[in-house]
C-alpha cells in the first residue's frame, strides 16, 4: 500500500496523466493557447474528477458492477454539466474559451479512468487523495503548456506583455500545429528529466 | 431476475439524483446566465445607439434582428445580427446598426476567420468609420463605387459590402418603410411626341426632353441640372446614348457619376409616365 | 448553406483531429497499423452518423421542446454508449463478419471524443438534419483519412531509429504537428 504522500504526487509525476499516460490530451492541445485558459481548463477537469471520485468511491458497494459503467457516466456527465453551468454563469469569458471542450470533460478517458481502475476499489478519503493528485498534475501540464504557447506565440504571459518589443511572436505556436509540436517537444523534455531523476 | 431489478432500480436512483441535482443548479445559474447575456446586449445595442434602453427581437428569413427603442418608447434604429461569408472557413458575424432614415451607424464584427494581415481590417475601426459608416439606404454601397478597393482582399471586401447591402435593405424595407424606388422605362406604349420629365440628381432635379416617335425613344436632350459639371458631363455623355440603345431603364451606370446618371434614368422615366 | 464547403470544410480545411483536436486519443492509441486504423475509422464512420442523427433528433424533439438545454451533455452522451452498445449486440447477431472486423473497436467509441464532440458540434453550429448527417459523414472522413495517414507514417517510423525520449508519444505528436501544417493549407480554398 502507497503512503498518502506516495498516493498524492504519483498523478504529478509518474503518472502525469498527460506527459507520461497521454490520456485526455484533446482539450490540452486545444485550450492551451493561452496560460489562462489551459489553467481555467485544468481546475474544471480536476473538479469533475475530484466529484466523480467522491461519489464513485461512495457508492461502490451499491452499484451492481454490470451496471458501473453507465452509473459512472452519469455521475461525470452530472459534475460536467455543473462545471458548465456554473462557469456560463460567473466566468463567461473563460466559458467561450473553452467552448465544447467543457462538455467534453466528460469523455476524458482520464476521468473515467480513475473511477474505474481506482475510485471504485478505494476508500473516499484515498480517492480525494488520488483526485487531487491526478487532477493537480493534469492542471500543471496544461498550464506549462499554456505558459510556452502564450509567450512563443504571443509574446504574453496571463494577458500581460512580458517579452517586450523585439521579440517577433511565432505565430505557429498558437496554431493547431504548434500545439502537437510544442507538446511533443514538451514530451520528450519530460522523458530526458524522469531518466535523469532515475524514474522510469 | 432479481439482479435485472436491482440494476435497473440502482440507475433509476442514481439517473434521478443526478437529474434532480442537475435541475437544481440550472434553477440557480438560469437567471443569473440570462440577466447577463441580456445586459452584454444592451451594452451591444448602446455601442450602437446611446439612448437605447429596450429591445425587440424580430426574426425575418432565420436572422435575428433588433428594434432598438429609447426611453419614451420611440423607434430609435434596427441591429442586424448578420453573417457575410468571406475567405476563411467560417462565415463572418456581424452586428450592423441603421437609424430610422436608413443611415449606418456602426459596425461590429463579432467573429471571422479572415487571413490575419490581408482580409482582418474588416474587424479595424478605422476601415468601418471610413468605408461603411454613414453610407445610407439611398447609396449603391458597392466596392468602387462608395466603398474603396482593397488590392489583395477582393473575396472579403466583397464578401462584406454585398452582404452589407442586402441587410441595409432588408432593413430598410422591413422596418423602415423605406422603398426602392421602381425606375420603368418603356416606350412601347407611348405616342409620338415630345415629352419633359424630372429626376432627382447628385445636388437637385434634372429635366429632360424625351422624343419618342413609333413606340421607339430617339433622342434624350438635358434642359437643366445642377449637379457638378465634371460628373454630370460624365454621365450627360453617356446616359442617354445607353438608355435609347436599350430602350429599357435596365443600364449601366457611369461609374464615378452614379447619382448623376441615375438621375437621369429616372427623369426619362418620370418624361413617359 | 451549401453541403460541399460543409463536406470540404470538414474532411480536410477543419479536419476533426488535426485542426479541432477530436478523438485524440485513438488517434495517438489506435495508429501503429494501418490495417486496424482503416477498421478504426469505419467504426467511426457507422458510429458517429447514428449518434449525431440521434442526438439531434432528441435535442430537437425532446429537450428543446421542454427548455431542457442543461441536460444535453448527460443526454448525449448516455445515447452514445447505448448506442454502442445496441450496434455491439445487433452486429453480433446479424453480421458476425462485420462485427469481427469492426467489434474490438466498438468499446472506445464511447470515450471518443470526436462522436460526442461531432453530436454537440452540429447544434452548436444550427445544422438541420440533412447538414447534420452530411457533416457527421464527412468529419467521419477526415478522421478516417487523418488516422490512416498517420499510421502508414507509424509503420515506417518503426524502422527509424532514434532517441529512445522521442520514441512513441513525442514524435507521434509532432508528426501530427507536421501533418496539421500540411491540412493548415486547405484554409481558405472555399467560402461558406
Amino acid at each position: 500500500m502507497r503512503t498518502i504522500a506516495q498516493e498524492f504526487s504519483k498523478g504529478i509525476f509518474v503518472e502525469n496523466p498527460v506527459f507520461r499516460l497521454l490520456l485526455g490530451l484533446c482539450p490540452v492541445l486545444a485550450v492551451s493557447i493561452t496560460a489562462f485558459n489551459a489553467f481555467g481548463m485544468g481546475i474544471a477537469a480536476t473538479f469533475v474528477l475530484l466529484g466523480s471520485n467522491i461519489v464513485v468511491s461512495a457508492i461502490k458497494d451499491f452499484v451492481p458492477s454490470r451496471v458501473r459503467i453507465p452509473a459512472f457516466i452519469l455521475i461525470i456527465a452530472t459534475f460536467v454539466t455543473i462545471v458548465d453551468l456554473t462557469l456560463n454563469a460567473f466566468l463567461p469569458d473563460l466559458h467561450e474559451a473553452l467552448g465544447i471542450f467543457i462538455p467534453l470533460i466528460v469523455v476524458n478517458c482520464m476521468i473515467m479512468g480513475r473511477a474505474e481502475a481506482f475510485a471504485r476499489k478505494n476508500t473516499i478519503g484515498r480517492s480525494i487523495i488520488d483526485a487531487l493528485g491526478v487532477g493537480i498534475g493534469f492542471t500543471i501540464a496544461l498550464t506549462v503548456l499554456g505558459i510556452v504557447r502564450e509567450i512563443l506565440g504571443a509574446g504574453t504571459l496571463f494577458g500581460f506583455n512580458i517579452v517586450g518589443t523585439a521579440f517577433e511572436p511565432m505565430g505557429l505556436l498558437a496554431s493547431p500545429p504548434g500545439a502537437f509540436i510544442a507538446l511533443g517537444v514538451l514530451v520528450a523534455l519530460f522523458n530526458v528529466m524522469f531518466k535523469r531523476l532515475g524514474i522510469e | 431476475m432479481r439482479e435485472g431489478l436491482r440494476m435497473a432500480v440502482t440507475l433509476l436512483i442514481i439517473g434521478g439524483v443526478c437529474g434532480g441535482l442537475l435541475s437544481a443548479v440550472n434553477s440557480y445559474t438560469e437567471p443569473i446566465i440570462e440577466e447577463r447575456q441580456q445586459r452584454e446586449f444592451l451594452e451591444a445595442l448602446e455601442g450602437f445607439f446611446p439612448e437605447v434602453e429596450e429591445a425587440e427581437e424580430k426574426e425575418i428569413n432565420d436572422q435575428k434582428y433588433f428594434i432598438a427603442y429609447d426611453a419614451a418608447g420611440n423607434e430609435i434604429g434596427v441591429v442586424a445580427q448578420a453573417r457575410a461569408s468571406g475567405y476563411g472557413d467560417e462565415p463572418i458575424r456581424y452586428d450592423l446598426a441603421v437609424d430610422m432614415e436608413g443611415e449606418i451607424v456602426g459596425i461590429r464584427v463579432v467573429s471571422h476567420t479572415e487571413t490575419p494581415g490581408i482580409g482582418d481590417f474588416i474587424a479595424e475601426e478605422e476601415w468601418q468609420e471610413q468605408q461603411i459608416v454613414g453610407l445610407t439606404f439611398d447609396d449603391e454601397i458597392a466596392v468602387d463605387v462608395d466603398v474603396d478597393a482593397i488590392s489583395g482582399a477582393t473575396v472579403t471586401l466583397r464578401g462584406i459590402v454585398s452582404s452589407i447591402r442586402e441587410e441595409v435593405d432588408t432593413i430598410g424595407m422591413e422596418f423602415l418603410g423605406l422603398e426602392v424606388e421602381v425606375v420603368e422605362i418603356d416606350p412601347s406604349a407611348v405616342d409620338d411626341g415630345t415629352y419633359t420629365g424630372v429626376g432627382t440628381g447628385f445636388a437637385d432635379d434634372i429635366e429632360v426632353e424625351v422624343t419618342v416617335s413609333g413606340g421607339e425613344i430617339t433622342d434624350i436632350e438635358i434642359i437643366s441640372h445642377d449637379d457638378t459639371p465634371d460628373y454630370f458631363d460624365q454621365a450627360a455623355a453617356e446616359m442617354p446614348g445607353r438608355i435609347i440603345e436599350a430602350q429599357s431603364h435596365d443600364v449601366e451606370m457611369v461609374s464615378g457619376a452614379t447619382a448623376s446618371a441615375e438621375g437621369i434614368v429616372e427623369a426619362v422615366a418620370d418624361a413617359l409616365n | 448553406m451549401d453541403l460541399l464547403p460543409i463536406i470540404f470544410v470538414a474532411i480536410l480545411a477543419n479536419n476533426i483531429v488535426l485542426m479541432q483536436f477530436l478523438g485524440i486519443c485513438p488517434y495517438m492509441g489506435v495508429t501503429q497499423r494501418v490495417e486496424t486504423s482503416l477498421g478504426m475509422g469505419m467504426g467511426v464512420i457507422f458510429v458517429m452518423t447514428l449518434a449525431a442523427v440521434i442526438s439531434w433528433l432528441i435535442f430537437y424533439g425532446i429537450l428543446e421542446p421542454l427548455n431542457l438545454h442543461y441536460l444535453r451533455t448527460i443526454s448525449f452522451i448516455l445515447v452514445i454508449s447505448s448506442l454502442v452498445q445496441l450496434v455491439e449486440i445487433v452486429l453480433k447477431k446479424t453480421n458476425p463478419t462485420l462485427f469481427r472486423a469492426l467489434g474490438i473497436y466498438l468499446p472506445l467509441m464511447t470515450t471518443n471524443c470526436a462522436i460526442l464532440g461531432v453530436a454537440i458540434l452540429n447544434i452548436d453550429q444550427g445544422h438541420n438534419i440533412i447538414q447534420t448527417i452530411v457533416y457527421a459523414i464527412a468529419a467521419a472522413i477526415g478522421f478516417t483519412i487523418a488516422v490512416v495517414v498517420m499510421a502508414g507514417i507509424r509503420e515506417r517510423m518503426e524502422l527509424v531509429s532514434m532517441s529512445s525520449f522521442l520514441r512513441g508519444a513525442s514524435v507521434t505528436l509532432v508528426t501530427a504537428g507536421i501533418l496539421s501544417l500540411a491540412f493548415m493549407g486547405f484554409a481558405g480554398m472555399v467560402t461558406l
